[in-house]
């Protein structure tokens, strides 16, 4: 049968009795308790795709080996080459072709010469991100308040209040008067503010001293329920797969309401929707509507309680619903419970010797609210 | 690779450390150089048609607990590319920072990312209002070229952010280098490209006058000012020292010509009868952080977090919170029992004031 797409969504609340938490059904992750837990999976570069162990991760500071950020407009740098002549060390007289590699933007076509990056030899592996010339002081400075930190540490175990002691005078920083720069650069050697954020260790000032850096790194995500610690969502290891090694996910459990049609809705006139329930699963499943108190501005009373099936299709139902909207303008809203039994597949079995029931059958009520669209005139 | 990653690895894993400023954010880990990164402090929803600022300090509850929700979910997924659940959490925060944000942030922190540990450690805040004055003046007095005609500037409003500052080098100079009191030229005028076809046109004028927000208001209150009216409630023995070990934070004052502005319009102060009779001092010096001003109060709080001895002492656990459903301010004074292996009071301040200087 043909099916007519509505703009309208349908939403499904989740854990009723605790918390009403509204999640489209595509992307709700079924679980009999509401909030989850999202986990760092696995690691791996948006542009070559290599996975990352985050041992590795974690000390190449999130940022892939190989590729490289345009320090312009971020997109992801390519390495051209060329071929340039050189003499032979043996015989000064002849010449032969080698390759340079440099670093080039397709999009904004910025290369590494222009920031005077010399040309490397080898395709990968040579580029190099400058050090922070802090470092140094940095470190000294970490020494320091570690031993002060131990001193605490040392007077905080001996159970005594931490006495104020004499501070050594440390050669650490440095004065500067600042000099008013008198000249303007050409605006367009100013590197702009987003672009200067990108490197917080130099912040250039001027576009010369823009280098790039090492692609930073993304993350596949799991989650996990927060209460019953089960996984509910674990992607492949893979960075190029899509797949999912676990998903609970609600629209491959939950019976699912689709609109079919909606007849034009008039302040007070009893009209007729045209809903479809699909069953996901492979055993039967039995539902039943329930009316529920009104939760929204525009929730209306649904009028007859026992929807008569109209067409039945394969794992498909097609019911009508009677809608009386109880307001002049606006849109319509209707809500309603939805009660349908459900097989625990994902439970231990017994073993057969104990029972002979088979999997736990379960009732659960499922909020459901669907957005008609507006009122006509 | 910092000299502390190795003890990191081997014992408690590294800290993270948060900076949350109204206009950018300072995120990273603890005994690193720098932070990992530095972005806008705004999320964007798929309803409003500008991103929304997170820290606002005159919204409900509700809605700011679902930005900073959604912010430092950011921070988390995007940026440091770690589980919250593993590692305790530095929090740089204003002195002046409201109970009722800091409270939020808490609470987003433990109940929902389920953090271990929260320390928070305290930095002075800039004021923030520069940039708004600076988008009044442009609206009023720039036009823009669009490829049919002239407009006035109104569609600027909606490119208008701190990206301006960069290339309009504000001239902060009142004060001549030469000594005399001639007002410099203005910087030449500027065209600014918004995006592929408009161009604005900033004229110099603008750029010289927005540095006059620091200058003194109505009530003849500066940067300067707040400096020496700190100065006077200071004990006198200190005075001297305080005077000549200034540390000056923030994105603001990287504008080029701040400090030199802020140190001659504090020299010209220190003339006035009000402060020539009270302050006993007329050197004054800044101090040149190991990093750029508007990382340097995140650098304070890295440092600080790298400490392992003492961080476990003087931070909020998860259970702490849990039992008491209260994290205590810097201000309240109160020493809970060694016990509770906590301890309040003041945090230890940013490294600069225990780093003397020698002259070169």
């Amino acid at each position: 049968c043909k099916y007519l797409c509505f703009p309208s969504v349908n939403l499904y609340y989740f854990n009723n009795e605790k918390s009403l938490k509204k999640f489209p059904l595509t992307i709700k992750v079924w679980s009999s308790f509401c909030s989850h837990i999202k986990l760092v999976d696995s690691h791996y570069c948006p542009s070559c795709l290599e996975n990352m162990p985050s041992a590795e991760a974690k000390l190449k500071k999130n940022r892939c080996a190989n590729c490289f950020d345009c320090p312009g407009c971020m997109h992801t740098l390519s390495t051209r080459a060329t071929s340039i002549s050189t003499q032979l060390p043996d015989d000064p007289a002849k010449t032969t072709m080698k390759k340079a590699y440099y670093l080039a933007c397709g999009f904004c076509r910025w290369t590494s010469r222009d920031v005077g990056m010399a040309d490397k030899s080898v395709a990968s592996g040579g580029w190099q991100e400058p050090e922070n010339p802090h470092t140094q002081r940095m470190n000294k400075l970490i020494e320091y308040y570690q031993q002060l930190a131990q001193k605490e540490k040392v007077e905080r175990d001996r159970k005594k209040l931490a006495r104020r002691r004499n501070y050594m005078p440390l050669a650490f920083s440095q004065h500067t008067i600042h000099v008013v720069v008198t000249c303007f650069l050409p605006f367009f050697l100013v590197t702009t503010l987003q672009q200067r954020l990108l490197q917080p260790d130099f912040q250039p000032v001027c576009a010369s001293q823009l280098y790039p850096r090492h692609k930073h790194l993304l993350i596949k995500r799991s989650l996990r329920c927060r209460k019953c610690e089960h996984n509910l969502s674990k992607p492949e290891f893979n960075p190029t797969s899509i797949k999912f090694k676990i998903q609970l996910v609600a629209v491959n459990y939950i019976p699912e309401v689709r609109i079919m049609s909606i007849p034009n809705l008039r302040y007070m006139k009893e009209s007729q929707v045209l809903l479809t329930l699909t069953n996901p699963v492979e055993n039967l499943t039995h539902v039943t509507l329930l009316d529920t108190a009104k939760v929204g501005a525009f929730c209306l009373s649904l009028s007859d309680p026992h929807f008569p099936w109209t067409f039945r299709k394969a794992n498909k139902v097609g019911i009508f619903i009677k809608v009386t909207p109880q307001r002049e303008e606006g849109e319509v809203t209707v809500c309603f419970k939805m009660k349908h039994d459900f097989k625990n597949l994902a439970a231990p079995i017994r073993p057969i010797e104990e029972s002979d029931q088979g999997t736990e059958v379960i009732w659960l009520t499922q909020h459901v609210e669907l957005s008609l669209g507006p009122l006509l005139p | 690779m910092p000299l502390y990653e190795g003890l990191g690895s081997g014992g408690e894993k590294t800290a993270v450390v948060i900076d949350l400023g109204e206009a950018f954010t300072k995120c990273g880990f603890a005994g690193e150089t720098g932070p990992r990164c530095i972005i806008p402090s705004v999320i964007k929803r798929a309803g409003m048609p500008k991103p929304v600022r997170v820290v606002q300090y005159n919204i409900n509850t509700e809605e700011l607990y679902s930005y900073l929700k959604e912010f430092i979910h950011i921070l988390y997924f995007r940026h440091l590319l770690v589980n919250p659940r593993d590692r305790r959490v530095v929090i740089i925060e204003s002195v002046l920072c409201p109970s009722h944000f800091r409270e939020t942030l808490t609470r987003v922190l433990f109940k929902y990312f389920e953090v271990p540990v929260f320390i928070s450690n305290n930095r002075y805040r800039e004021s923030g209002c520069i940039a708004s004055k600076l988008e009044t003046q442009l609206l009023e007095q720039c036009t823009v070229d669009t490829s049919a005609a002239k407009e006035q500037s109104s569609l600027c409003s909606i490119v208008i952010n701190y990206d301006l500052k960069r290339g309009l080098k504000i001239q902060a100079a009142k004060f001549n280098i030469d000594g005399n009191n001639e007002r410099p030229s203005p910087p030449p005028n500027v065209d600014y490209p918004l995006d592929g076809e408009k161009i604005l046109h900033v004229l110099g004028s603008i750029r010289f006058s927005c540095g006059n927000s620091f200058e003194q208001d109505n009530e003849e209150k500066s940067v300067a000012t707040l400096i020496l009216d700190s100065l006077i409630q200071c004990p006198i023995d200190t005075r001297k020292q305080l005077a000549e070990n200034l540390v000056v934070v923030g994105g603001t004052s990287m504008l080029p010509g701040f400090l030199h502005r802020l140190l001659a319009e504090i020299r010209y102060l220190v003339e006035k009868p009000k402060y020539k009779k009270v302050l006993g001092t007329k050197t004054f010096r800044i101090h040149t952080p190991p990093a750029k001003a508007n990382c340097v109060a995140w650098l304070g709080g890295a440092i600080f977090g790298a400490l392992q001895d003492i961080l476990g002492s003087r931070s909020v656990s998860k259970e702490y919170y849990n039992q008491t459903g209260r994290i205590p301010d810097w201000c309240s004074l109160n020493n809970p029992p060694l016990e509770m292996m906590f301890d309040v009071g003041k945090t230890q301040p940013p490294l600069m004031k225990r780093a003397f200087s020698t002259e070169k």
